[in-house]
């Protein structure tokens, strides 16, 4: 292995195997299949030990051995390391045993899962010579690659849709990417951004930069298994977009097990998806190892992918895992957003609803058994979603400004407690 | 003042050929595409229909056709207001097409 690649060896086609150089490709040219970071894992365990993760600092950097960057990051220092709640109000409520909330929420700088993905991109993307970097996005993505590359000094282009809401862009341009909206449906936006991302010699953090923006995902399963004291949980529920992070929490699990890190154990990996858009879900549930794309129809825009991209390989380790799948209608996703927020003090986008509530289905079907611990992974914060719960929370009450009519505002409903 | 009157006379069309070609914009390009077709047309020679109708050269990565559902993953190689119409040619019969990537517009 070239000194120069760090604990890297290649990128690997994850159809057919074929290595190529850990230069800025995402598809195999033989067979265009995904390409894959592989690591050195023999001098990774050699290296890589509980005490050294443990003395470093509380980002997901500390576990960059299994990060594709060579050197030290240079982009999105304090990522990561999000807390692990015990949610035992929520297993009570849901009828488990043990549950935890991975609550990325509180990511930074972004507030959700993808800060993760974005700075091992373009900490990547400055060891591979680019000083421009991109992205297409309707929200989160978007957000994070202005947030990052603003800090990091870098140009960043950002591309939406031109029917976006404001508010959403709004999170994006004030960070002063250059944003361009795009007028057409999503098939020909998503076309004309490949090639773009094909034509311009930028670092396109989902195309071109793909492989290692993707690993960014494992460094959540990292923490979880830390944060469960050096334990992989029995069940792991995860919401389904493209597949991806699904795949990647699954391959942080197995290589901490491959690596002695952790006993190795089985681990259920399941997935949750929104009923409007729930093509991975309706494939698992039919039994196929393939399917079919939809027309997205949800509040849960940041899972809102009719042809997801690495829905094969999550129905893959679903089967594997003997994990399963479902999906929750709009208004069970606010269910989930409210049940979340009342049990744990926690605040999440719609995709947080999806996860609660299919957990809830999971563990009333059985397949999370009620004596199991299963952790929710929470991508998002409600805040980037305010609308979704619009008009469901109920309202606030307004009251002169009396004593009497505030006691009697309360008494009324036999709340008031002294 | 001949000259000038000459000049008034170049049609546009050809102006804008010549200014499209100098910029190389006709060019052979390259799309890498995902085909998605439903069971009602998983008999039609779709593929054959891409390189007589529209002049375009198609090269197939990579295929999977079950009585549900045909995926077709190919190169097309062509002039790109060729390729440009078979997209939209593909599409108005009911074929999904995607670019390689899948899903570069993520949340």
């Amino acid at each position: 292995m070239s000194k120069g690649n760090g604990m890297m060896r290649a990128l690997k086609c994850r159809e057919c195997g074929r290595q190529y150089p850990l230069e800025a490709l995402h598809v195999c040219d033989f067979d265009f299949g995904p390409l894959e970071v592989v690591y050195d894992y023999e001098r990774i365990q050699g290296v890589m030990t509980r005490d050294l993760i443990v003395s470093r600092p509380q980002t997901m950097w500390r576990y960059r051995e299994l990060l594709p960057v060579v050197d030290d990051p240079t982009v999105g220092f304090e990522v990561g390391f999000t807390p692990l709640i015990k949610a035992d109000r929520l297993a009570e409520r849901l009828g488990v045993r043990e549950l935890w909330v991975k609550n990325d929420t509180v990511n930074y700088p972004s507030l959700s899962f993808k800060d993760r993905v974005v700075s091992v991109a373009l900490s990547r993307s400055r060891e591979l010579g680019f000083d421009t970097v991109a992205c297409a996005s309707t929200g989160n993505l978007a957000n994070s690659v202005a947030a990052n590359a603003a800090a990091a000094g870098l140009k960043a282009y950002v591309f939406i849709p031109a029917d976006l809401e404001q508010g959403k862009v709004l999170n994006s341009l004030v960070y002063q990417p250059q944003v361009i909206g795009i007028q057409g449906h999503y098939d020909q936006v998503n076309r004309l951004c490949a090639e773009i991302a094909g034509k311009y010699g930028w670092a396109f953090v989902n195309v071109n930069m793909r492989p290692y923006y993707a690993e960014g995902s494992k460094s959540m399963g990292f923490e979880i298994v830390e944060q469960l004291g050096w334990r992989v949980p029995q069940h792991t529920v995860i919401p389904m977009a493209s597949g991806s992070l699904l795949t990647k929490i699954h391959k942080s699990y197995r290589e901490l097990s491959d690596l002695g890190l952790v006993e190795a154990s089985g681990w259920r990996i399941h997935g949750a998806q929104a009923g409007g858009c729930s093509p991975i879900s309706q494939a698992q549930k039919a039994g196929l190892d393939f399917f079919k794309p939809v027309k997205p129809e949800t509040i849960a825009k940041s899972l809102a992918i009719g042809t997801p991209a690495d829905g094969f390989y999550a129905l893959r380790v679903m089967k594997d895992t003997g994990g399963a799948a479902d999906d929750v209608t709009d208004d069970e996703i606010r269910e989930g957003i409210k049940l979340l927020a009342e049990c744990e003090g926690i605040f999440a986008e719609t995709a947080g609803g999806v996860t609660v509530g299919v957990a809830k289905k999971l563990i009333a079907s059985g397949k999370i058994s009620a004596e199991d611990s299963a952790v929710l992974c929470v991508t998002g914060h409600g805040l980037k979603t305010l609308d979704a719960v619009q008009g469901c929370v109920g309202k606030a009450r307004e009251i002169k400004p009396s004593l009497r009519e505030f006691e009697s505002a309360l008494t009324g409903d036999g709340q008031l407690t002294r | 003042m001949a000259t000038t009157s000459s000049r008034k006379r170049v049609p546009k069309k050809t102006v804008k050929k010549a200014a499209k070609k100098a910029a190389g914009q006709d060019k052979v390009e390259r799309r890498r595409l995902w085909l998605m077709y439903p069971s009602r047309l998983i008999k039609e020679p779709v593929v054959w229909k891409l390189g007589v109708k529209f002049e375009l050269i198609p090269n197939v990565r990579q295929a999977s056709v079950t009585d549900e559902l045909g995926i077709v993953c190919l190169e097309l190689s062509g002039r790109r207001e060729k390729l440009k119409a078979a997209v939209a040619w593909l599409e108005k019969q009911g074929i999904r097409v995607d670019p390689v990537e899948i899903n570069v517009m993520e949340s």
